[in-house]
């Protein structure tokens, strides 16, 4: 792969990761700590022909996204935790009506407006079911800088693949920090975009959800002489809504099955130092995402250096979570250690996976990040 | 060469964001690893900032500086100095604007507290107040020797718009003389 090197901060290169992925419609509301990804994309997207508009609030700005995916343009908005909040009730509408977008999450303390300057990772909850209903999240978690660039470029493809929305979580660590990023070059990128499906019939035999049981919805552009209709409500393969009994049924076990029955293309983890594992007594399993995964990599050098057998799963895509992987090695491991700057809102689905209740946890949630020491220390204490 | 940490204190506004960038920079185009993270409140203007430089040749994971091992502070407010000095290591230095930051005794004792007038040679020398984050640049790398001089001056001139290149490299001249001076005075 042809890779080029930047340097530059998580927020930017999110924006420039949008850009290069063919997003041409950014909306949104300025929130710390992501309002540089708007400030970033509003002078890249003029510029080619893009549409960047401040929205007069969060609602506003993902409903705008939303409308821009309707007309068949790779859209995305960026915000934090409290801004998820607001955009919630569109975000359903979204996964009713299969509308494609990509939504950037730099998280911040929590609940409410909570602590905006300070990093967390309190939103991976609310990222798995923002909104009422049945429905699968897809989730991407960019762990380093470089990743705030291919996990928005993924995201951007899997949101056209599975025709929904899908969710980039950083936080304010990774978003703000400043230094190296070797990344794809603009050319890669442009090569590995799979444009979402169209259909090319006649538009009478258009039925854009009348597909198969585990397939998305194949919508048209709007304005292209395929009339169809959007609603929230339960719909027909025409858009229309219904309560028919088995089209309702259908519909919401085809959101469910369109990405449970396909999870391998969404699946991505990274093993740090694993591979030498056998499942020997003493060694310790560190599950952890995000910009915690970095604290947790130096603690691993530590912990090595001091002979403890450490190594880190770490789930880049959080939902639906790699159930067998983590299963892998929570059955070959006894030591596990779960390290989130929220209180145990990933180790729940680590202990439905495993089917373990002594899965060991350290947490923050005062807004400031987890030192490796700390969790040098943890390890010492519980193991 | 080691880690350097180092960690650049005041209140928001005064530019202490862009100097750590600089820094990463300048490592990262030398061939090594640079990464800069900055901790600011949710005040717009003067609340406590504090950025953490980390600087290695190989590569860093944990961007933040860990507590006790920052070998360098620079500060320019009192109330991000009492703050954030616990993270220096002891026998650390620590260049504090005497105006604007009045270290304890035992703080003394306890660390090599060097008094450099950061902001009135900004303001009157230079003639630019502005330029307190390029003085303050100059220092620490004087005192650090982190990356070199030449190429720290070209990023730093890559970063501040061309109007004002001269004031800059007058302040990093400047930055770098009395960063001289007070090890010499110090040392005596």
């Amino acid at each position: 792969m042809q890779t080029r090197e930047i340097i530059s901060t998580g927020n930017d290169l999110a924006a420039i990761a949008a850009v290069d992925a063919g997003c041409l419609f950014f909306a949104g509301y300025p929130i710390t700590p992501s309002s540089e990804v708007m400030h970033t994309i509003s002078d890249l997207l003029p510029e080619i022909g893009g549409v960047a508009i401040q929205m007069e609030d969060e609602i506003a700005g993902v409903a705008a996204a939303i409308g821009a995916g309707m007309s068949g343009v790779r859209a995305l908005t960026a915000t934090s935790g409290p801004g998820i909040s607001l955009k919630a009730e569109n975000l359903g509408l979204a996964q009713m009506t299969e509308v494609p977008l990509v939504i950037v999450n730099v998280m911040r303390g929590g609940p409410s407006t909570g602590l905006p300057t300070r990093v967390s990772q309190g939103d991976v909850r609310q990222a798995k079911n923002p909104s009422h209903g049945d429905y699968r999240s897809i989730t991407l978690c960019a762990g380093n800088l470089a990743e705030c660039y291919t996990e928005v470029v993924r995201a951007f493809n899997l949101a056209d693949r599975f025709m929904q929305p899908v969710f980039v979580l950083t936080d304010e660590t990774i978003g703000h920090m400043h230094g190296k990023a070797v990344i794809p070059t603009e050319e890669e990128v442009k090569n590995g975009i799979v444009p979402r499906k169209k259909f090319d019939g006649t538009p009478e035999d258009y039925r854009p959800y009348g597909v198969g049981s585990d397939e998305p919805a194949v919508l048209n552009p709007m304005f292209e002489g395929y009339r169809y209709h959007f609603t929230g409500l339960h719909h027909d393969s025409k858009g229309f809504p219904t309560e028919e009994i088995e089209t309702c049924r259908k519909l919401i076990q085809r959101l469910e099955d369109k990405v449970m029955m396909h999870r391998d293309e969404l699946e991505f983890n990274e093993e740090f130092m694993l591979d030498d594992m056998t499942g020997e007594e003493g060694e310790v399993l560190i599950i952890a995402y995000g910009s915690v995964s970095l604290s947790a990599k130096e603690s691993i050098r530590h912990l090595r250096a001091q002979g403890i057998k450490a190594g880190l799963f770490r789930p880049i895509t959080l939902w639906p979570s790699p159930a067998e992987s983590i299963r892998k090695y929570t059955d070959m491991i006894k030591n596990v250690l779960c390290v989130e700057l929220n209180i145990r809102q990933y180790t729940e689905e680590v202990e439905r996976v495993s089917s373990r209740l002594d899965i060991q946890g350290l947490y923050k949630v005062n807004g400031r990040p987890i030192s490796p020491y700390e969790i040098v220390n943890k390890v010492k204490e519980v193991f | 060469m080691a880690r350097t940490l180092m960690r650049f204190t005041g209140v928001g506004g005064q530019g202490v964001l862009l100097a750590g960038e600089i820094f990463a920079s300048a490592k990262i185009e030398l061939g090594g690893y640079g990464m800069k993270t900055a901790t600011y409140t949710s005040q717009v203007r003067g609340g406590p900032t504090v950025v953490d430089i980390t600087l290695d040749d190989d590569e860093i994971f944990y961007p933040y500086a860990n507590d006790g091992e920052i070998d360098f502070m620079l500060s320019v407010a009192q109330v991000s100095y009492d703050l954030f000095k616990g993270g220096v290591s002891v026998g650390g230095t620590i260049v504090v604007d005497p105006a604007l930051v009045k270290p304890s005794e035992e703080d003394k004792q306890k660390w090599n507290i060097v008094e450099i007038p950061i902001i009135t040679i900004a303001k009157e020398e230079v003639g630019n107040v502005i330029t307190q984050s390029v003085v303050a640049l100059a220092i620490a790398n004087d005192y650090t020797s982190a990356v070199d001089n030449d190429k720290l001056k070209e990023v730093m001139l890559s970063k501040v718009p061309k109007k004002v290149h001269e004031a800059n490299l007058k302040a990093y001249e400047l930055g770098i003389k009395y960063a001289q001076e007070a090890r010499v005075t110090h040392v005596a």
